[in-house]
């Protein structure tokens, strides 16, 4: 009996340095899948070329992008979980630091520290609560401002132009009050001057609300050590005028009314099918979109600002773009974080990661300023990349504020901001009433991750 | 279902052996019984593995005392609790008076009625994303074809329908109506059909025909198996997801979620599983009670004559 | 003859004329009545699957248009799901085929789970019978969307994520207790002696079953299969949580990827969800006449 469980035994150790040597040469990756097929195809190549070149295996999963949340929220939660993973959306990497989740890739990042924007380094760092530090548990792989995007033949159409525009926040977004005026003198019932996100649903209606927020001084909500300052005069003066001027853009006709519906996708296609003659939305995805389909939109007839032409605030000086960074993660429980950093490795040299922004047709930025000056980006045949480069990685940003508490994400996550924009538009709550909620509200939140 | 066999063997006399034998097996013997057994076993493991299971591992997801301030104190739950009570209140009992009203319409005979019985049966043959799309669309308050037929056959210029949460409310239980009246109605129409004959021929030349008819010989007939059918119903509406999903998302601003849906919002969007199983749970006192009388009258009574 | 004679038949042939003309407007108003309400009927069924249609047949994937009637046709959209020619559609007829074993499978193990278990509830009466029947109907209690989060942290503990069975499994556990009980029902309109009859003729159980049991059930396993299958086509957030890769997804959870999409080409998304409709309408429509009588439970009693 004894002889035969060690004949077993004996039997089982022979087998497993097999199984052992198969998994020091797989990694399993997971990555959401593009808005273009093009985003998919330059990352097959680039895992293709890594295996070539290492002689290391990469599973890679291309998991469509609606799932995508679900597949990383239960793998996490339940410790089955893949090698290589990307902070889609951007703030699982300070949500699950804070519950030590991740696995320290500092080694990784070092290796183009200098290459890295002094934003990406910050975005890629997050606050454990199980080791009570911050370390960096993120790779930063791309970015993303949000610009704004504008229909040049409308404008024209208004007997208008893009060049008039003012240079100051709120004259800038008036501009386009003017623009919807005037299409509708002209008979033009179905067009809208401002798309702007009064909605409940999707990343768009934060973004929005913090770019106000930002250009109105709010910029201090939460500073670098984690604290948030809500009781800040500058603060609360910040959000409730951008409450106030963006439900009442909604509230006075200017904003589609479907628009409290939207989701992220939405304000997309009613941007292109021209509903509304501008809109404040992340990434080039708007114009990238129908780049193949309708060359002369994009050529032609949007424009996107981008830097310049984003607005300065409303004293003339220029506002830092919100940037949110998507990082390579490395959860804990990975069984082949070897392989895995050596991929992360390979994949953030500059020559790597530029063709992989690049070929995704520019839909993302690059998080290293040495790659915004190439040919692709600096292109002055295109309309759109050198302006959405300069103001995402060139000209000021700063990281989004979950960086500096993971409870920003769950303020995103409720979409807290959202309901001072809704209350202001369609229920005539005064601005100072619906701030006020939503500051309570936020401070509930806070207090569930008190930070040393 | 005690079957009168197995009654009187207990009142046998036996040995002690052979009854508690007898008890455990009923009239069933050797190899007969172990077949019956046998047969049970595969919905027995179904139901240990794939429902039992679960339902255990959900208490205990939603077992943690802190979630039920936390979730009664979120503004959307106070909502979504009146909406799943209006959606449940009007929704079950409109579609099912609709089904019956139908089902007596359909009795009628004629090539007509059948060919029309198919056409108004597609609803529920369709699958629901299909259709449930295709009526968010309709409804969007630009370019949706319902405010498109407004404007071009009547010159009115229909409303955002989806903006507002008692029309989008209101959309949302009419899309469930829409999908579901045909099969209660198939139902209700299989339970006139099985009225015998002889009653309903004898009612006509008693003179009981219309509405007293109606109300005097059929609906009494049918009064057991209407009550099974707004229970059971009740049971599905309360969980059902897709129709607030695809019609109103939720929207506006989270304010038409009823409990299945805030639940998976509160699971997936908020990545809180625990608050989500909790949102569920809260329904709870409301469908236990409703699932005993159903069982209760399931057993006692004939479904049909 | 006499006048008050002539009078009095005049009467009552005026009388007689009378209840007819009260009669044809009856029949006249019953008449109309049906044709207004089969006209509402008609247009309530059909205007969600119209508006479908309509999608479908945009050549530009324009949902943005303000016309009732199909002004350009196109059957574009059509051709590209079929060829796969979208990038969304890459994977077309794997999802569905996908759909279609999860239908089949689903309505195969329903109807023998479900006819096992109510043969041996309702037919040899097997003791504490009553057990198995609650049970199934405790399924009920939390309704299928409620156990949807539990189920999928399960199936990730039994390594059957991403897998079409566990959505199986899943619509299996809802949709046989309905079974049972329609078969019980059904059931019950066969005498039992055509049971014993065929035991006394030497018949083992699994004989009776498959001789006896099963051909007679007939209607209710159609019936009862074709609410399998629409159960599982129907389906959509089972799939949605349990499948998240391409080559398992199903259509529905394919669809869904459209409305994510910032592209816009609804037409495509139009045709893909008639497309996915088909088989069950033709399903339903080539076996409604046994659904009926299955759902009769027995027909009519003369």
């Amino acid at each position: 009996m004894l002889r035969g469980s060690l004949a077993l035994a004996a039997a089982k150790t022979v087998a497993f340095p097999h199984v052992v040597k198969a998994a020091a040469t797989t990694a399993t990756m997971w990555f959401s899948q593009g808005f273009v097929q093009d985003e998919d195809v330059v990352l097959r190549k680039i895992v293709a070329d890594y295996e070539k070149a290492s002689g290391n295996k990469i599973e890679l999963s291309i998991i469509p992008f609606a799932p995508h949340r679900q597949k990383i929220i239960s793998a996490i939660t339940s410790d089955v979980v893949p090698d290589i993973m990307q902070s889609e959306p951007n703030e699982i990497l300070q949500l699950y630091a804070w519950q030590d989740k991740w696995v320290d890739v500092s080694d990784v990042v070092e290796t183009q520290r200098a290459q890295f924007s002094e934003t990406a380094l910050t975005a890629s760092q997050a606050y454990n609560n199980v080791t009570k530090k911050r370390a960096t548990y993120g790779v930063p792989l791309r970015a993303a401002v949000v610009p704004c995007h504008i229909w040049k033949s409308l404008v024209e159409k208004a007997a208008m132009k893009v060049e008039d525009l003012p240079k100051t926040w709120d004259a800038y977004f008036d501009f386009f009050k003017k623009v919807q005026d005037n299409l509708r003198k002209q008979g033009e019932r179905k067009v809208y001057g401002l798309g702007f996100q009064v909605t409940a649903s999707g990343v768009d209606p934060y973004n929005l609300f913090m770019a106000f927020l930002v250009a109105y001084g709010g910029q201090d909500v939460v500073t670098k050590d984690g604290k948030l300052h809500l009781n800040d005069p500058k603060v609360k003066q910040a959000a409730i005028k951008a409450a106030a001027y963006l439900g009442g853009a909604y509230r006075d006709g200017y904003v589609p009314p479907s628009a409290i519906n939207w989701n992220d996708a939405d304000d997309n296609n009613a941007f292109h099918a021209k509903l509304m003659v501008m809109d404040v939305d992340g990434t080039l995805s708007t114009e990238v979109a129908i780049k193949e389909k309708h060359p002369e939109w994009y050529f032609n007839e949007i424009v996107t600002h981008g830097v310049p032409g984003y607005p300065n605030d409303n004293a003339g000086n220029p506002v830092p773009s919100i940037v949110n960074i998507t990082n390579g993660l490395i959860p804990k429980g990975a069984k082949n974080v070897t392989v895995a950093k050596e991929f992360l490795k390979y994949f953030i040299q500059p020559k790597v990661i530029g063709e992989f922004v690049e070929l995704g047709l520019g839909r993302w930025l690059p998080v290293m300023p040495s790659l915004a000056k190439s040919p692709f980006w600096q292109n002055p045949k295109d309309p759109h990349l050198k302006g959405y480069v300069q103001q995402g990685l060139l000209g000021p940003t700063r990281p989004d504020y979950y960086v500096f508490n993971l409870a920003m994400a769950e303020v995103r996550a409720q979409h807290v901001w959202s309901m001072p924009m809704i209350e202001v538009a369609r229920e005539g709550v005064k601005p100072e009433v619906a701030v006020d909620k939503a500051f309570k509200r936020i401070e509930e939140i806070f207090s569930k991750y008190p930070m040393a | 279902m005690m079957d009168t066999a197995s009654v009187v063997d207990f009142g046998r006399p036996a040995g002690r052996r052979h009854a508690v034998w007898r008890f455990l097996r009923g009239n069933l013997k050797g190899t007969e019984y172990t077949w019956a057994v046998a047969f049970v076993v595969p919905y027995a493991a179904v139901f240990l593995t794939f429902v039992a299971y679960p339902v255990v591992y959900g208490v205990w997801m939603g077992s943690e005392r802190g979630l039920y301030p936390e979730l009664f104190a979120d503004p959307i739950y106070q909502n979504t609790v009146v909406n799943t009570v209006l959606y449940l209140a009007i929704g079950v009992n409109v579609k099912l008076f609709l089904a019956l009203l139908l089902s007596g319409f359909f009795m009628r005979p004629g090539w007509w009625m059948k060919a029309l019985l198919l056409i108004f049966v597609l609803p529920w043959a369709v699958p629901q994303i299909s259709t449930f799309i295709s009526i968010h669309w309709m409804l969007n308050g630009e370019w949706g074809f319902l405010n498109n037929v407004l404007y071009t056959l009547f010159h009115v210029e229909g409303p955002h329908w989806l903006n507002d949460r008692w029309t989008a409310l209101g959309a949302v239980i009419v899309s469930h109506i829409w999908k579901w009246t045909p099969f209660w109605t198939l139902i209700l129409l299989a339970g006139r059909m099985a009225i015998p004959l002889d009653i309903r021929d004898t009612a006509r030349v008693d003179g009981a025909t219309g509405l007293r008819g109606f109300v005097y010989i059929t609906f009494p007939l049918l009064a057991n198996l209407y009550l099974i059918c707004t229970l059971l119903s009740t049971i599905f509406l309360l969980g059902d997801f897709n129709a607030v999903y695809f019609v109103s998302g939720g929207g506006p601003a989270n304010t038409t979620h009823v409990l299945a849906t805030l639940g998976i919002r509160n699971a997936f969007d908020i990545a809180q599983p625990r608050l989500g199983v909790a949102a569920v749970m809260s329904a709870l006192p409301l469908v236990i009670p409703l699932v005993i009388v159903l069982m209760r009258k399931l057993r006692t009574a004939e479904v049909q004559l | 003859m006499s006048t008050i004679a002539v009078d009095a038949a005049l009467a009552s042939a005026h009388a007689e004329s009378r209840a007819h003309r009260a009669a044809r407007r009856r029949r006249y108003l019953t008449t109309t009545g049906t044709t207004v309400l089969s006209l509402v009927l008609v247009v309530w069924t059909l205007l969600p699957i119209y508006n479908m249609v309509l999608i479908s047949l945009e050549p530009e994937g324009d949902v943005f248009t303000d016309h009732i009637w199909p002004r350009v046709v196109s059957v574009e959209s059509f051709w590209g799901v079929l060829t796969q020619g979208h990038w969304y559609l890459e994977h077309f007829w794997r999802q569905f085929a996908n759909s279609v074993y999860l239908g089949a499978m689903v309505t195969v193990l329903t109807l023998a789970i479900g006819s096992l278990t109510s043969f041996s509830l309702g037919r040899m009466r097997i003791r504490h019978g009553w057990l198995v029947s609650n049970a199934a109907l405790l399924t009920y209690v939390i309704p299928a969307s409620f156990l949807a989060i539990p189920f999928y942290r399960i199936m990730q503990n039994y390594g059957m994520a991403n897998n079409v069975w566990s959505v199986i499994a899943a619509l299996v556990a809802f949709a046989t207790p309905y079974a049972i009980f329609v078969f019980l029902e059904y059931g019950r309109s066969i005498p039992i002696e055509v049971d014993e009859s065929a035991r006394i003729d030497g018949a083992s159980p699994v004989q009776v079953y498959l001789r006896v049991y099963l051909p007679l059930m007939a209607p209710a396993l159609v019936a009862v299969g074709t609410y399998a299958m629409l159960l599982a086509w129907n389906e959509y957030l089972y799939q949605f949580l349990l499948l998240s890769s391409k080559s398992s997804m199903t259509v529905p959870v394919a669809l869904a990827q459209f409305l994510s999409s910032d592209q816009s080409p609804w037409n495509y998304m139009m045709a893909t969800a008639i497309i996915y409709a088909a088989p069950p309408v033709a399903i339903y429509y080539a076996f409604r006449r046994r659904m009926t009588a299955g759902l009769t439970m027995g027909g009519v009693k003369g």
